[in-house]
């Protein structure tokens, strides 16, 4: 990579503030296309690896970030962890950068969702952007757990944690529900709050949920049933857990299976904080990892992969970031604590990249248009 | 390689005046009279200052008059430039996709848009067959016979303590239903924001401008402080105050009435008093502004040629006011149009405006879609705009001095207090004590208790974060002073910006209603479009020939960007005033040989002055909250600001987060007063 350098030397040369700037686009392809990466003899094990990854893994309150930098460092101490801050539209920015063949800097995105593979999937090439992984070069990818395969055809990415959609309801106020049926009744008039699935994580995980319960063709008149016995679908997880259930407006919210982890620490009283898995099952979002297509630290990017799949990292990634390790259980090991307050429902489903792949905005704006119109 | 930073830039434009300077000299003779009067006038005036005799240097006088006789234009040019490459570029960029398909030009999209029921309502069969005039006028008069008004109880307060129940009337139109669509129900939504705004700002103008009481310059300057708060913080802020077990409900509660759900029974209702949160102020802040710059001595004439107090008010001072009260209400109804994450975040999915569905088209790679609804939003606020500025721009003012009304004591002795003038007043202030202080307050208190009760533990955060933070984390200390840079930069340039606008156009009849116009953009472009214009225009580099591309991102492009979307507030506070001067001032003063520049600063600018301290605040402020422009023009990790620290702190605990959030209202709080109080010595 030579672009960076330069970029950093003519930053430099300007004074405070790097204004307007005429750049020549390089002109050296890297070849992005080959299919698998061989295991090198004598892999490169020096250089900065730069890994992008969301706000919370590097700003939250215990970010596992920090100390994935500090653990891989003294591993490899040859290598550099550099931590890129993933840009305000997430992986959108990645896919506008390719389609207008600028250069990607970062070697790792830390973070990848089934659906943001549909999203590259859909405007790029099939199979693009990221490389597709050579898994005998990852020798702790087989600790994976069956179920949390992300399913995408092209094997470019790897599950590192997994969290839970459930629901989490006032035992004072209302009864657990069972089933998504369950909803529907009268005991649960005006006592539900989703999110918008179009700009929350969470809220498409419930609507995807439904989808998988209903199908696609009786999930919106399950939605039509629930608006009609009061469900309220406001914008983000944050306010509406923070907003409206935290200040009691309704017994009844769409969040996470680990909800307690949160409200134990925070010295909330756990009525409040009760979770429900409908029909027995929580809704997973793995949690996926994948190197660029022109990653240049290729050899470091594996060695990155392979390490965050380890039993140290996994327990510090599922307790600082307050999701479930990818491996499976004799792979880790967690604190009791963890254990006592993040519950995994009994069956986790999820929707694969090959039924999401060409509905998922086809049947969240259908979802949106119902909900919005009425 | 090239690089053309902004500040050499500036330079360049500076030498080339001095350039063009110098082969004015020859022209100068014949001007020299006049240059020599008016540098005696700078002489008389200003005696204090006056430099080396003009004589020992001829040429810099030269360049400093020729100067000050271009200062206008120099300033309107590099304005166009900066306009040019920050705001009608990256936004031109997203909306040619609104009429590109595959290169070739087609009005495909704007078509779909406009006959999808789901946009426009029942004006979607309008737009499909606009020649069917006889069946369009059938269905109309249907709907007109079958309206009937009816006044409804719809809300009514359970008292326990002596068990009745008094009903309320709430506002429920009662008409045949109409499919609004997404445009409808926005417009709808923003008339009455707009309506709610200017009723509770203009009470709060009227005793800023007409009362003293200790406090009222802080207030004055606080009465902003709404408008910088992120969406998050305010929502969470108004569930905190409003909420079932929220601050309204526990001091009620107290008092052995409710609790109520506020929220729940009318969430149109929160949100509508959520927009007047932020744009109330707006409201109060502009129109403070007109009321301290009115000329009474036209009041005092028009009473001692025997007109009552209330026909004096009617006809001088509210002529005075019109401008800056209508200027309040367009903006209101501009933002509350283009209104984002408050009305989900509060409302639910189904108070959906056009904006909601900009941002998922935009998520989801359709550009197309989410430029031709941002092209129709934009349209309709410029058209707005437009004729508010026709009416604005055709008015001329007699205004001869600011002599503003004189204050009077708010309670002087409890039997004034006591009287209905002054209890309305209090009213007023408890309304807007529960109103703008209470969900602020709340937000404060909530920052400081967990589950357990009182704890610093989210202040703990931030000052370890700022101890012992890595360099690839936000911190606190970085974060304010980035804010407070950006935000003295951006009013540094926006004010010169924005006074420059209003100079040229507020009296340049229809051509200048236009520019005024054009040059309100920043205001009426979605800011999820202008977000995404600046990523693949700015950041991404714009493709020039040759291979070359152009970027601009950095600290300086990011005060750039502040800057546009911050003159517009300069440009709206000072043209009402401008408005209502007497022309004949500036007229007089060219006439005995003032340039056009000495003739503003010495003459227009000082009675303008609240005005333009009014403008300059709302400058701070919009730095100071600008979330996407600084996060999409941020290069590296070196510039991010508190609203990006908040969102940034933001995990599945809210603590933090809400901490950092009442940092930024302390020293944004702070920074007002300092401004205001700054400012103050330079208004008459």
């Amino acid at each position: 990579m030579k672009r960076r350098p330069f970029v950093t030397a003519l930053g430099g040369g300007l004074t405070a503030g790097l204004a307007g700037c005429l750049t020549r686009d390089d002109t050296d392809e890297e070849n992005g296309g080959e299919t698998t990466d061989p295991e090198p003899d004598d892999p490169d094990l020096e250089g900065t690896l730069e890994v992008v990854t969301y706000e919370s893994m590097l700003d939250g309150e215990t970010p596992a970030g920090p100390w994935l930098k500090d653990e891989f460092e003294s591993t490899y101490p040859d290598a550099e962890l550099e931590w890129t801050l993933l840009p305000d539209q997430g992986i959108n920015h990645y896919i506008s950068r390719a389609s207008r063949g600028g250069t990607i800097d970062p070697d790792v995105y830390l973070g990848l969702n089934v659906d943001d593979l549909v999203t590259v999937d859909d405007n790029l090439d099939d199979g693009g952007l990221f490389r597709e992984l050579n898994l005998d070069r990852i020798e702790r990818s087989d600790r994976i757990r069956d179920g949390l395969d992300m399913g995408d055809p092209h094997g470019r990415v790897l599950a590192y944690d997994t969290g839970y959609i459930s629901l989490v309801y006032d035992e004072t106020a209302v009864d657990e529900p069972e089933t998504f049926e369950d909803l529907l009744d009268p005991a649960y008039e005006d006592a539900l709050i989703a999110q918008n699935a179009q700009t929350s994580d969470p809220g498409q995980a419930f609507l995807l949920w439904t989808i998988d319960a209903f199908g696609e063709d009786g999930y919106l008149e399950y939605w039509a049933d629930l608006a009609d016995n009061g469900v309220r679908v406001l914008d983000d997880w944050t306010e509406s857990y923070y907003g409206a259930y935290m200040n009691e407006e309704r017994p009844m919210i769409v969040s996470y299976s680990t909800d307690q982890v949160f409200a134990s620490a925070e010295g909330n009283d756990l009525s409040r904080h009760q979770t429900a898995f409908l029909n027995d099952q929580g809704y997973a979002n793995p949690e996926g990892m994948a190197i660029f297509e022109g990653a240049d630290e290729v050899d470091l990017a594996y060695e990155f992969v392979d390490f965050a799949l380890s039993n140290a990292a996994q327990a510090e990634i599922a307790e600082r970031n307050v999701q479930f390790p990818a491996v499976a259980d004799e792979h880790v090991d967690l604190d009791d604590e963890f254990d006592q307050y993040a519950h995994e429902p009994p069956e986790a489903v999820t929707i694969g990249y090959e039924d999401l792949r060409g509905n998922l905005d086809g049947w969240v704006d259908d979802w949106a248009r119902d909900f919005a119109s009425q | 390689m090239v690089c053309v930073g902004f500040r050499e830039l500036l330079d360049r434009s500076s030498r080339e005046s001095v350039n063009s300077a110098e082969s004015a000299e020859s022209a100068a003779v014949v001007e020299s009279a006049d240059s020599a009067s008016s540098a005696d006038r700078s002489t008389d005036e200003h005696p204090a200052t006056k430099g080396p005799p003009d004589s020992a240097s001829p040429l810099s006088s030269r360049v400093r008059t020729w100067l000050e006789r271009h200062a206008l234009a120099l300033t309107a040019l590099c304005t166009a430039a900066v306009l040019v490459v920050m705001l009608y570029v990256p936004t031109g960029i997203v909306f040619v996709n609104a009429v590109l398909e595959n290169g070739r030009p087609t009005l495909a999209h704007i078509a779909g848009v406009l006959t999808d029921p789901f946009y426009v309502g029942v004006l979607a069969d309008v737009f499909a067959d606009p020649l069917a005039i006889g069946a369009h006028l059938r269905s109309l008069t249907g709907w007109v016979s079958a309206i009937s008004v009816s006044l409804t109880v719809a809300f009514s307060v359970p008292i326990p303590a002596v068990d009745v129940t008094v009903p309320i009337p709430w506002f429920a139109l009662s008409v045949p239903p109409v499919r609004q669509g997404l445009f409808g129900f926005t417009a709808v939504q923003a008339a009455l924001s707009t309506v709610a705004s200017v009723a509770i700002g203009l009470p709060a103008a009227y005793i800023l401008a007409n009362y003293e009481f200790y406090g009222r310059r802080t207030l004055r300057s606080l009465t902003i402080l709404p408008f910088v708060l992120p969406g998050i913080m305010v929502a969470v802020g108004f569930y905190a105050m409003f909420g079932r077990t929220g601050t309204l409900n526990s001091v009620l509660g107290a008092a052995g009435i409710g609790p109520f759900a506020f929220i729940e029974t009318s969430p149109l209702a929160v949100v509508i008093l959520a927009h007047a949160f932020y744009n109330a102020p707006l409201v109060a802040r502009v129109t403070v502004a007109a009321w301290e710059s009115v000329d009474v001595r036209a009041v005092e004439t028009a009473r001692s040629l025997g007109a009552s107090k209330r026909r004096a008010f009617r006809d001088i001072v509210v002529p005075q006011l019109a401008p800056a009260v209508l200027t309040g209400a367009l903006l209101t109804f501009i933002f509350t149009f283009m209104t984002f994450p408050i009305v989900l975040a509060l409302g639910g999915l189904q108070l959906a405006t056009v904006e909601v569905w900009i941002y998922d088209r935009i998520q989801n790679l359709d550009y197309a879609d989410a430029a031709t609804l941002a092209v129709l939003e934009t349209l309709l606020s410029l058209g707005l705009t437009y004729a508010y500025l026709r009416y604005e721009s055709a008015r001329s003012g007699l205004s001869q001095a600011a002599s503003a009304p004189p204050t009077e004591p708010l309670f002087p002795d409890l039997r004034t207090a006591l009287s209905p003038r002054r209890l309305a007043i209090a009213g007023y202030g408890l309304l807007a004590l529960v109103l703008f202080v209470g969900p602020i307050a709340s937000l404060v208190v909530g920052s400081v208790t967990d589950g357990g009760g009182f704890t610093l533990r989210n202040y703990a955060f931030l000052l370890e974060r700022q101890l012992a933070g890595e360099q690839y984390q936000a911190l606190p200390w970085p974060a304010i002073r980035n804010s407070i840079l950006f935000g003295l930069a951006t009013l540094a340039i926006a004010v010169p910006m924005g006074v420059v606008i209003s100079v040229l156009t507020v009296r340049a009849g229809r051509s200048g209603t236009l520019v005024d116009t054009l040059a309100m953009l920043p205001l009426a472009v979605s800011g999820v479009v202008f977000g995404i214009g600046l990523l693949q225009g700015l950041v991404f580099g714009l493709p020039l020939p040759g291979g070359w591309r152009l970027q601009v991102t950095g600290p300086i492009a990011i005060i750039v960007a502040h800057a546009v979307a911050a003159y517009p507030f300069v440009t709206r506070n000072v043209s009402p005033l401008l408005v209502n001067l007497n022309s004949a001032m500036v007229e007089s003063a060219r006439a005995l040989g003032a340039s056009r520049f000495r003739a503003l600063l010495d003459i227009e600018l000082p009675l303008v002055a609240s005005g333009i301290v009014a403008g300059a605040a709302f400058a701070f402020a919009i730095s100071i909250g600008e979330f996407s422009s600084t996060v999409i023009l941020a290069s590296g990790n070196g510039s991010y600001t508190m609203p990006v620290a908040v969102e940034r702190y933001l995990g599945r605990r809210s603590g933090p987060a809400i901490a950092m959030g009442t940092l930024l209202l302390a020293v944004t709080a702070a920074s007002f007063v300092v401004i205001d109080r700054v400012g103050g010595r330079y208004e008459l």
